[in-house]
């Protein structure tokens, strides 16, 4: 039990810190948008760039595969 | 005429035998404008064209879009223009543009990706809650004003956008409240940890000083709950307590209060239970239904509050020699003279010194064809000018003018606005009472029995009776029913009218552009000789396609060009077509050409256009503003309602009874103004009737804002939409019919939770009378009985028929 006159002032640094962290996010307008993020993911299985990443990581693995 | 198909990009109708098309996703698709071509290929030219398989909705129409000429964009490129809204950081510019034009999460993504495409942008970021770009770019490699017209090109318009007060508290008015939020939520989940060790059903070993340890820590951690988090609840209920009322926010602030009262003292003396678990549960349960309620409304309705443009920014001065110089509106001074160019804006009230045009008034007026303005006559700021150029003597801007009479008019209208009551308040007011009554019974009782209990029975009673399902009710089913209802097309911005729509009696209805599509289209075509009806038609849209006025968009792109088409105002168009000579427009005007009697007209409603030649009249054409489809489902689901129609137009043409005769309505009457269509609302209010009010243009907004309800189409005029509780967003009446059921549902879920709240409360009471109800039971019961609140809300995001 004495192990939890060390944790109580731990968790209450935690929550203090954890606080600290929200209003730092919260101020740096990340909660602002908050329909954008959720759809802007979808999206971007269409982009060209990310398209041709993902092929050549296919071609890279059917490639290595033979090797294996 | 059978329904038209409607544009592949913006969903309009496309007028018959038209030959607008874009290849998009590899198939050939119709458009309804050259505007909507240019913009679908210019997105599939920026290798786009995922826009079209992502979006949910049709984009908005590029010519519905405010008009912006390229001297006027250049104006932008000033520094001193630039100056209040553009940051400089070293070689990159900074600032937010609004964007007018998005309808849905596609648009966002299309922006940013066309934008980041463009070279000298660094950066394009859009939020999709407030509709603000944050764009940083390089102003040596591209002035602001492309910028702007790169997003014209991609179907947008962009407006420069400086924070304003209101806007500025809003924002920071979310940001406390999402902190609040966070701090509950964060501190709760450790006083609920500290808290539920010092309970007796946990069975844990405590030692007398860890157990006072736990306690002084679950009272630090659940001070900023108190004094942070719900100070709204209590200045809500001092507010309310101070009009003599008993609402919501006092029970709240009752239970909260006693209950960190009450564990201040335990924690002081060491005795009786400890509560502050329910203090934090209570205070973050409340607090995200209270978030989510905000949100789901303030979605869209900040955005559109700032883009109350109903002047031009810029317009073009004539100095002595009459040379034109284009300059912002806030440099213009009255007795000035500006030229107005066809197809822009009158920047401010005048006299016309020169020129001969018509004026499209409907949106100021309701009137649905445009008004011929001759020398000498008078223009409003904020009309649109057709046909010719006019020089207007200024001799009212700014707040002298007849638009900002019809503001003020609105102003004064939206604090005459009655309250619909809530059924929240109702019954959380006779539950407030019910249970202060049975505490003190309770209590006396009690004191009789057991002084030293009676205190903490009559706590167990508060805490456990504690109104957290009753205060959830209400929000997270309007919560979601108004999610529900964005899916249907209807957006939202006010709380009560989902509740306030079971309470509606009368319907008032604007024409223009409401009941009617607001656009004028092609009815019927009468052959007057040998040449049949699409011969006609081609001459006539050969005509036409070379004139502004609205009249000529109702023709189609025609198979050859005129030449030599001369535009005499108020009166038709002159051209020759495969080397015939043709007038069209006024029967007289085109009769004169071949010196012969004028036709009778068949006595159908609409405008009539002759088309003739130096022969003789060629044909009929009888252009009309078709109503919409689903007009008359509207008018049925209002019928069957029972509630009265009463049809309010500030039209003073014949159509105004034809419509009203097509849909069965009794009381149609035309050629009001702003201030008539008040009076007769202030009429209905006397009589105690609860309207509900649909319209569009500027002179529906005084009416719209003192209407116990108000709905504006999504293509109403700016200030028709800030005005309403809510806007169709997909223009179409429909969405309005499911809102009326979805209302009568929502009504329905809103009672049942009321209901399973208040018999919650009622069962426990026994128990805690009795002194059985310990902290953990309260808090079992609560979460409970707010899940299933929550639960059964939820049904509410399940529309019918899917």
């Amino acid at each position: 039990m004495s192990a939890l006159y060390i944790l109580i002032p731990v968790a209450i640094a935690l929550v203090g810190f954890a606080i600290w962290l929200f209003f730092w996010a919260v101020d740096s307008g990340q909660y602002d948008d908050l329909d954008g993020p959720a759809h802007s993911i979808l999206f971007d299985d269409e982009d060209p760039l990310h398209k041709a990443g993902v092929e050549q990581a296919e071609e890279q693995s059917q490639r290595d595969k033979p090797d294996a | 005429m059978p329904a038209p198909t409607p544009c592949y990009h913006c969903g309009l109708p496309v007028p018959a035998g038209s030959s607008f098309h874009a290849e998009v996703l590899g198939a050939t698709r119709e458009m309804c404008c050259p505007g909507c071509q240019a913009v679908a290929e210019a997105i599939v030219a920026g290798g786009l064209e995922h826009y079209y398989k992502h979006r949910s909705e049709n984009a908005a129409n590029p010519q519905a879009l405010p008009q912006a000429l390229p001297d006027e964009l250049a104006l932008y490129d000033r520094s001193e223009v630039q100056q209040p809204f553009v940051q400089q950081d070293g070689e990159l510019s900074e600032t937010q543009l609004l964007i007018e034009g998005i309808s849905c999460a596609a648009c966002g993504w299309l922006i940013e990706k066309h934008l980041r495409g463009v070279p000298g942008v660094a950066e394009a970021h859009l939020n999709l809650s407030n509709h603000r770009l944050q764009v940083r770019w390089q102003d040596s490699q591209i002035p602001l004003s492309k910028l702007l017209a790169e997003l014209r090109r991609i179907g947008y318009a962009a407006h420069p956008w400086q924070p304003d007060e209101a806007a500025e508290r809003l924002a920071a008015e979310n940001r406390r409240r999402m902190r609040e939020l966070g701090v509950a939520g964060l501190l709760w989940m450790q006083v609920m940890m500290a808290t539920m060790a010092t309970w007796p059903e946990f069975n844990v070993d405590l030692s007398p000083e860890l157990d006072k340890i736990l306690r002084w820590t679950s009272l630090f951690l659940t001070t900023p709950i108190v004094f942070y988090c719900c100070g709204q609840f209590f200045r809500g209920a001092l507010r309310d307590l101070r009009t003599r009322h008993l609402t919501m926010d006092v029970s709240v602030s009752l239970a909260i209060g006693g209950a960190y009262v009450a564990g201040i003292w335990s924690t002081i003396t060491g005795q009786g239970e400890l509560y502050f678990d329910a203090v934090g549960m209570f205070a973050l349960f409340l607090l995200a239904g209270r978030y989510l309620e905000r949100r789901a409304r303030e979605r869209t309705a900040a955005a559109t509050a700032q883009l109350v443009q109903l002047l031009p920014a810029s317009c073009l001065r004539l100095d002595a020699d009459g040379q034109s110089q284009r300059i912002l509106l806030s440099e213009l001074r009255i007795g000035e003279q500006v030229l107005v160019q066809p197809g822009s804006l009158i920047p401010a009230d005048g006299q016309v010194l020169a020129g001969q045009s018509s004026v499209d008034e409907s949106l100021l007026t309701g009137e649905y064809l445009p008004q011929p303005r001759g020398i000498g006559d008078g223009v409003t700021a904020g009309t649109l000018n057709v046909e010719g150029p006019l020089t207007v003597q200024v001799q009212a801007l700014g707040d002298a003018t007849r638009l900002s009479a019809i503001v003020r008019l609105l102003e004064r209208a939206q604090s005459e606005k009655p309250r619909l009551a809530e059924i929240a308040d109702r019954v959380a007011q006779w539950f407030l009472l019910f249970i202060l009554i049975a505490a003190a019974v309770v209590g006396l009782a009690w004191w009789q029995i057991d002084s030293g209990r009676a205190f903490w029975v009559v706590l167990a009673l508060l805490v456990a009776t504690c109104p957290c399902a009753l205060a959830l009710a209400t929000p997270t089913a309007l919560t979601t029913a108004t999610g529900s209802l964005h899916k249907l097309g209807m957006l939202l911005t006010r709380g009560h009218v989902l509740e306030g729509l079971n309470q509606i009696d009368t319907l008032v209805l604007d024409k223009t552009g409401t009941l009617t599509e607001g656009r004028l289209t092609l009815k019927a075509i009468h052959p007057l000789r040998e040449l049949d009806e699409g011969a006609c038609l081609a001459l006539a849209a050969a005509l036409e396609n070379r004139s502004e006025h609205p009249i000529a968009r109702a023709f189609s792109q025609a198979p050859h060009a005129a030449e030599s088409v001369d535009s005499h105002p108020g009166q038709g168009l002159q051209g020759r077509v495969e080397g015939r000579l043709l007038r069209i427009g006024e029967a007289t005007f085109v009769c004169a050409l071949s010196g012969q009697a004028v036709p009778s007209i068949a006595g159908e409603h609409g405008q009539w256009l002759l088309l003739g030649d130096e022969q003789g009249p060629l044909a009929w054409f009888v252009l009309d503003d078709r109503l919409r489809d689903d007009a008359a489902q509207l008018i049925a689901a209002a019928r069957t309602r029972g509630w009265h129609i009463h049809l309010l137009s500030g039209d003073s043409s014949p159509m105004v009874g034809e419509v009203a005769r097509q849909l069965g309505i009794e009381d149609a009457r035309g050629g009001l103004t702003p201030d008539a269509k008040l009076a007769v609302l202030k009429q209905l209010h006397g009589e105690g009737r609860r309207v509900l009010m649909l319209g569009d243009g500027v002179n529906d907004v005084p009416v719209l804002a003192a209407a116990d309800i108000s709905v504006a189409m999504g293509s109403a005029s700016d200030l028709a939409k800030t005005s309403a509780d809510a806007v169709l967003l997909s223009n179409r009446l429909s969405s309005l019919v499911e809102g009326l059921k979805l209302a009568r549902r929502t009504r329905r879920i809103i009672i049942e939770n009321l209901s399973w709240a208040t018999l919650y409360n009622g069962l426990v009471l026994p128990f805690a009378a009795l002194g059985w109800i310990t902290p953990i039971w309260a808090a079992v019961g609560m979460s409970l009985s707010s899940l299933l609140v929550v639960l059964n809300a939820l049904r509410l995001s399940r529309t019918p028929n899917t």
